[in-house]
């Protein structure tokens, strides 16, 4: 009895402690089905009757379209390079260990260093001279590089902790290095490239910055829109700002909902491949 | 190169488990005295192109002054940007408070977030644990321009739901960002609500990589809980957390949209993160030549720091693989 | 992008932005490919190439602006480009289309300069800030548009007020030389709750506290110095009934702190700097300016709390939510300070005069507003097409419907016409305040000097630095720096800045 009283106790903790984190994503979405006077209402308004007029004008918004797919492609895009050609490398640096491979690592790592406000001065500049700034490919293959020190180092992990057995196996059996890269070690190291996937999807579905700077009316994202659509009549469309965010929120979300399991299993960095 | 090895992984993926090695180009790249070149290549290739070229550029810029709206072209100056960026007391404050914010970010976000993973550690009957852990994840992935909007309104003395709160306790209405002795810790607060829920995932990750035997022998030799969390938890999570550590630090040392849309660095410079200088210099002055400057100071403190870090991280692991 | 508020931003439909896009690369693309090319698209074949008469006849053309995300002003300039589109048909014969860019007050620039400097004709006309003038007109981004007014007399027109020149089209200050046209003029008034102030008692209530009339009418304002409005603002400060006395700007956001503190110093007798000279030091950090300061400062007392946080948009939350009884805004935000709910129960005001040594009230204000610039790397066409729509812009029917729709020509014309007060609430007011308010620097450095001062100044405002002249002090130096660094100022700093720190 008292065992299950402590139990029950013990889960309610996690979910107050969950819902704490959680408790200003819900007030944002809340909000976006109030009116801008129930935003703003004092004291807070919990209980009412939703609206649904912001969604109505959002999707009714060419612009959202447009910029959402722009969000949804140059994310998708930008990752999927990323992880294929870091598994390429990290598959190398695991198993034959170049001499500099430390090296090699630590450098990729340091892509991730620099404060975004100091990259992106040499990359504008170089697209400025290039004629890259608001191109597509550009853009994607810039998030790309981005995504990928991480990816390598994820990776890396998780081909480590795969025997080389199994490539020796392959290679008695005349199997191609590539048959052996993408059919023997792929399939064992899932979870390493749907964390990846997800992590560098996260950042670049988020990211504002290069965006502003690097791109243009081809390539803005969603939280360039949101950056750019939340003043309205000198003030801030709260309704607006509200509603893009939560639609905004959701593929991500999804995403760790459906994808938790791996998410887990992810950050071990190959240290785990079971259930965590 | 890059283009090459993608096209032998187009061709290749038309096969079926290749017997042998393959002809040409293919065969060529699959030699072992190839292969690992060819497939690091792409990733070289793109570290070239999008971090060399750029960083050299970045110092080659750095020595010269040169505003882009002055309609000048570059004037070489030496070490001037240099000196003047070193010798300007608002860089070393702005520096200070950077290291302050770090410190304090990564430190409560690890505390805090490892005894939330212990405490969901071995949550598997929570019922609804998936929905649980993803409302928890949730804050990582909020779009920081959104959230710095939002919390601006939480966080308002007049409208906001916080102030609310207080205000129904009979307590006087704080000014959260527009007060200049709390703002700091109010925008500190939002980067804790916002990456807490990472430590607690890289927690959870690092625990799950003690191996259940040892925790359960442990538990027959009675050890105590201090001891099972010093020897065992911390003996087999530890690079796993420590990881999580330097990527949260790397990741606070660049903060800036979260910070910029709640204070825009103020009241006065309460909030101006290094960061945060370094984006008005460059995008809001367009001062590229010292802007520069101040970039490369930046990169090489970063690179400085990861360097120790993982040099110590390495150097523990040997050790304690050796004993 | 526009935004979906109002239906009529459908115009510029989603197959015309792509197709803009389309284009845009190309072009994008032709141009960065030779570089050395670009100097084709200089100024000055553009001109050569436009007629009086209509070479584009028959074609085709797609025009983008880049205007002020969410103001209205700016809206409406590109809400009614369709009707330059029928204009044009008629005109000149051509097919033109708009589209619409945007970007938050204080990154517009950001956007705009990121895109020049690419030698991009991406924006083809650009609503700027009236102080980024110098920033744009120096590396040579946009036209100077005297030969344009040379070739169209029409563009020659007088403004209702000296400052309209200066402040919206000549740089460097003091010469002839004009860049812009103005977009949309705008002044400081006081946005007043009429119904608060009329409300049963307060007229004697107030008179038995200070032994004078409670102000009513727009003449009794005009007539009100600072003490006078304190008193004012003191009296209608009720957090007891939720309601505060004022709002007003004091946040670290853009020019949010800078703009009526310097309004305060020159209404005061005082100045910033020296245009001609560059001079900083000694102007800008006088007792008499950190005295506007404390004067600024000392409102603060019957604002809401947080008040030191707010910028246009949060004032006209507080405004439109009833939490203050008076607020300190722009004018052209007069649309959305009074929605619906509020119609007839504000009054728009002018803020306070400054009493000066030898006794005149004075009121000397920063002035707001936007002009027009050309994007200098437009093709011929293109910059023939934004000729003709700047021509449109200020016939006189257009300039009417333009203020019909609440926005504020500045041209004498359309200022003096005998309904000009009535049309809108802030009419009077903005036409009143024209005449007293001028623009501050129009330097390539702007931004810089605006990024230190905001630090210094909100750091005073929010207590985090104690004396006001100090905060003056090292605002002078640094700024003194950037101007000698630049090769503006004449003399470098001082001694004294050594060392100095805020």
């Amino acid at each position: 009895m008292s065992e299950r009283v402590r139990e029950a106790l013990y889960h309610a903790l996690l979910w107050l402690v969950a819902l704490v984190f959680f408790a200003p994503v819900f007030w944002i979405a809340l909000s976006s089905f109030k009116t801008a006077p129930q935003i703003l209402a004092v004291p807070p308004i919990l209980f009412f009757r939703p609206t649904f007029a912001n969604y109505a004008r959002l999707f009714a918004e060419p612009a959202f379209q447009h910029h959402f797919f722009d969000s949804v492609a140059l994310s998708v895009l930008a990752v999927l390079i990323a992880v294929a050609v870091s598994f390429l490398a990290a598959f190398a640096f695991s198993r034959f260990r170049p001499g500099a491979t430390n090296f090699l690592m630590f450098l990729l790592l340091s892509i991730r260093m620099l404060p975004g406000s100091a990259a992106i001065l040499p990359v504008y500049l170089m697209y400025v001279a290039f004629g890259w700034k608001d191109s597509f490919l550009g853009m994607t293959l810039f998030y790309a590089m981005f995504s990928i020190p991480f990816s390598v180092w994820i990776l890396k992990g998780f081909i480590d902790g795969v025997s080389p057995r199994f490539d020796e196996t392959g290679i008695v059996n005349g199997a191609s290095w590539f048959s052996i890269i993408t059919r023997l070690t792929l399939p064992q190291v899932f979870p390493g490239v749907v964390a990846a996937l997800i992590f560098n999807f996260i950042f670049v579905w988020n990211e504002f910055l290069f965006n502003y700077i690097i791109g243009g009316i081809n390539t803005s994202n969603i939280p360039v829109m949101l950056a750019t659509g939340l003043s309205n009549g000198g003030g801030i469309d709260w309704t607006f700002l509200s509603s893009l965010t939560t639609v905004y929120i959701l593929p991500p979300i999804l995403m760790v909902y459906c994808f938790q399991r791996y998410l887990l299993v992810g950050m071990t960095f190959g240290t785990v491949r079971g259930e965590v | 190169m890059a283009g090459s090895a993608e096209a032998t992984a187009a061709t290749s993926s038309r096969r079926t488990l290749a017997r042998g090695p393959g002809r040409g180009l293919l065969a060529f790249l699959g030699r072992r005295e190839v292969l690992p070149t060819a497939l690091i290549a792409p990733v070289l290739i793109f570290f070239i192109i999008w971090n060399t070229i750029p960083t050299l550029w970045l110092l080659g810029l750095s020595f010269y002054r040169f505003s882009l709206t002055s309609g000048r072209p570059p004037i070489y100056s030496g070490f001037y940007n240099y000196t003047s960026i070193l010798n300007d007391t608002s860089t070393w404050f702005d520096l200070s408070r950077t290291f302050i914010f770090v410190v304090l970010a990564v430190g409560i976000e690890t505390v805090a977030g490892f005894f939330l993973g212990l405490l969901f550690w071995g949550s598997n009957r929570l019922p609804g644990r998936r929905v649980a852990l993803t409302l928890l994840f949730a804050p990582m992935v909020v779009t920081p321009v959104a959230a710095g909007t939002f919390w601006r309104l939480i966080y308002d003395p007049t409208f906001g739901v916080l102030n609310w709160f207080i205000r129904s306790l009979g307590l006087p209405a704080v000014r959260f960002l527009s007060d200049a002795s709390v703002a700091f810790g109010a925008v500190l607060a939002v980067d804790v609500w916002m990456w807490t829920p990472f430590m607690v995932l890289m927690t959870l990750a690092a625990l799950a990589s003690v191996p259940k035997a040892e925790l359960e022998a442990a538990e027959i030799d009675r050890l105590t809980w201090f001891q099972r969390f010093r020897l065992v938890i911390l003996y087999h999570g530890k690079f796993i957390l420590m990881l999580g550590i330097l990527l949260r630090t790397i990741d606070a040392f660049k903060t800036m949209d979260l910070i910029f849309d709640m204070t825009f660095g103020g009241p006065g410079t309460a909030t101006q993160l290094i960061a945060i200088s370094l984006f008005r210099s460059a995008f809001e002055s367009f001062n590229m030549g010292s802007s520069s400057a101040l970039a490369v100071v930046l990169l090489l403190i970063s690179i400085a720091f990861t360097a120790t870090f993982l040099y110590v991280l390495y150097l523990r692991e040997r050790r304690t693989s050796d004993a | 992008m526009s935004k979906g508020t109002d239906p009529a931003t459908g115009v510029w439909t989603q197959s015309a932005v792509r197709e803009r896009n389309r284009v845009g690369r190309r072009r994008l693309i032709q141009g960065s490919a030779a570089l050395g090319a670009a100097a084709l698209a200089s100024p000055r074949y553009a001109f050569s190439q436009s007629e009086k008469k209509s070479p584009l006849a028959g074609k085709s053309i797609h025009m983008q602006i880049l205007g002020i995300a969410g103001w209205l002003p700016s809206k409406l300039g590109v809400d009614m480009s369709p009707e330059f589109a029928k204009y044009a048909k008629d005109m000149y014969g051509y097919d033109v289309s708009f589209s619409f860019a945007d970007a938050p007050f204080g990154t517009l620039f950001q956007k705009a300069a990121t895109s020049l400097a690419t030698r991009s004709q991406e924006y083809n006309i650009i609503i700027s800030d009236s102080q980024w003038l110098g920033a744009l007109a120096t590396p040579k981004w946009i036209f100077q548009v005297n030969p344009i007014i040379a070739k169209n007399p029409e563009l020659n027109i007088e403004w209702w007020s000296p400052s309209i020149r200066s402040s919206y089209q000549v740089f460097p200050d003091g010469t002839n030389k004009l860049w812009g046209f103005p977009q949309v003029g705008d002044v400081y008034g006081i946005f007043i709750r009429k119904d608060i102030l009329e409300g049963p008692g307060e007229a004697d209530a107030f008179k038995a506290k200070y032994g004078r009339a409670l102000p009513a009418t727009w003449e009794d304002f005009e007539a009100m110095d600072y003490e006078e409005w304190t008193d004012f603002i003191a009296f209608f400060n009720r957090p007891e009934k939720g309601y505060y006395g004022l709002a007003a700007q004091y946040s670290r956001e853009y020019d949010a702190a800078s703009c009526p503190t310097m309004s305060v110093m020159r209404s005061l007798g005082g100045d910033v700097w020296d245009p001609k000279t560059g001079q900083v030091q000694g102007i800008l950090d006088t007792p008499s300016n950190a005295h506007a300061m404390e004067l600024y400062k000392a409102w603060l007392k019957y604002q809401p709390p947080g008040a030191t946080n707010y910028f246009i948009a949060e004032v006209i939350d507080a405004f439109t939510q009833g939490k203050v009884f008076a607020a300190w805004q722009w004018v052209a935000t007069g649309a959305t300070m009074i929605p619906p709910n509020l119609k007839d129960k504000v009054l728009v005001v002018p803020p306070p005069s400054f009493k000066r040594a030898d006794g005149s009230r004075v009121r000397n204000y920063i002035i707001g507003g936007q002009p027009w610039v050309i994007n200098a790397f437009n093709d011929p066409e293109h910059f023939q097409v934004a000729v003709d729509f700047l021509k449109w812009w200020y016939l006189p029917e257009t300039s009417h419907e333009y203020l019909m729709r609440g926005g504020m020509p500045c041209d004498k014309a359309t200022c003096a016409r005998p309904d000009f007060d009535g049309i809108n609430p802030w009419n009077r007011t903005y036409k009143y305040m024209l005449l007293r308010s001028s623009d501050f620097w129009h330097d390539p450095k702007y931004s810089e000097m605006l990024s230190d001062q905001q630090d210094a100044f909100t750091g005073y405002y929010t207590g985090q630095i104690k004396d006001p002249l100090h905060a003056l002090q090292w605002t002078a130096c640094v700024q003194q720096k950037i101007l000698y660094d630049e090769g503006t100022a004449m003399k470098a700093p001082t001694g004294a800045c050594s060392g100095i720190r805020l």
